[in-house]
């Protein structure tokens, strides 16, 4: 990677262009040509440096207004790793395993679920966790969102290898 | 075009689509409208109509955090009174290392995301964010990241009746 990649991760950030050739458009704005533009992309995606290139869509604006944080408390014996099978689920759009605090909040495994309704979430969720034999478990619902923004921005907080 | 409610149907199949990568090459509308048979024309107004409803955020690539030297992430959940949630709020959002931040019905108040270099620097942060809201330390439950096991967003806009139908894995 060098700076003209982080300058083109830069400007792909703004967001593709609509445009009948937004490669060519970018590629404008940085002096490459559109060809050089999907070059420097497909090499960023084999390097894994570019994980997905797709659309980001605000699911509340279609209806899907019931969005859950579940945590799982992971039942003994240790060996039994639910985080890996809950994540094997198509509609879990989001698994992470993280610390517990020990004597106050006893979960370790994060799930994130959508759906139209809070019921539909809820039953969801509750199919899952008998399918998965894990019944303690706290269901979080988003009633507002203050920030929500990709990972990583090059400008604001991404470049710290060049 | 004028006059449909937004989204129908074809607009639902377009976000659904994009929610693949889109196609590396030099008309990648075009691809994707062929694919849908929908004329490519019809498919830029549409998309463009999502993007200035606020549907489509943009089409960008994520970037592998950990690529970027950011190693380490945890979730933070805080207990605050409902009058404060709003100015706690802004103050959690002004951190870079912030990402996600929503306020969710349960004890603890406010869940935010945040990610740095090491843990050492997120402590520090979020010693920070502490120190600046008043927030006391038996209010406050800091879960470290230990395995990113998914991130596939993907949402399904065909299932509205028949949400109990999950599928799982055989």
């Amino acid at each position: 990677m060098d700076r003209t990649d982080l300058d083109l991760l830069s400007e792909l950030e703004n967001g593709l262009p609509l445009v009948n050739e937004p490669f060519k458009e970018v590629g404008k704005r940085l002096n490459l040509s559109g060809k050089e533009v999907l070059e420097r992309i497909n090499n960023l995606r084999a390097e894994g440096i570019i994980r997905k290139f797709q659309a980001r869509i605000n699911q509340r604006q279609v209806g899907i207004s019931a969005n859950a944080l579940v945590a799982w408390k992971q039942p003994g014996p240790p060996g039994c790793d639910i985080g890996s099978l809950l994540a094997s689920f198509p509609c879990i759009t989001h698994c992470y395993e993280r610390l517990p605090v020990p004597g106050r909040w006893e979960y370790s495994v994060y799930t994130v679920h959508h759906g139209y309704s809070r019921d539909a979430v809820l039953a969801e969720i509750g199919d899952i966790a008998n399918r998965v034999g894990v019944l303690d478990y706290v269901v979080l619902f988003s009633t507002e969102e203050f920030k929500r923004v990709p990972n990583v921005r090059i400008r604001e907080n991404g470049c710290t290898m060049l | 075009m004028k006059g449909h409610s937004c989204p129908d149907p074809v607009d639902l199949h377009i976000l659904d689509a994009l929610q693949d990568d889109i196609p590396l090459v030099p008309r990648p509308f075009t691809a994707i409208a062929e694919r849908l048979g929908i004329p490519e024309r019809d498919f830029l107004e549409r998309l463009k109509r999502l993007h200035e409803l606020g549907i489509v955020r943009g089409i960008s690539p994520t970037i592998e955090s950990r690529h970027m030297g950011l190693t380490a992430a945890t979730l933070v959940a805080i207990h605050v009174p409902d009058e404060r949630v709003r100015e706690i709020a802004d103050i959690i959002n002004s951190y870079p290392g912030v990402s996600h931040n929503f306020r969710r019905d349960h004890y603890y108040t406010i869940w935010f995301t945040l990610s740095g270099k090491n843990r050492e620097d997120i402590q520090h942060v979020l010693a920070e964010i502490l120190q600046r809201t008043g927030v006391p330390d038996k209010d406050v439950m800091d879960l470290p990241t230990v395995r990113k096991l998914k991130v596939d967003v993907r949402f399904s806009f065909f299932n509205k009746t028949d949400q109990e139908d999950v599928s799982g894995p055989d």
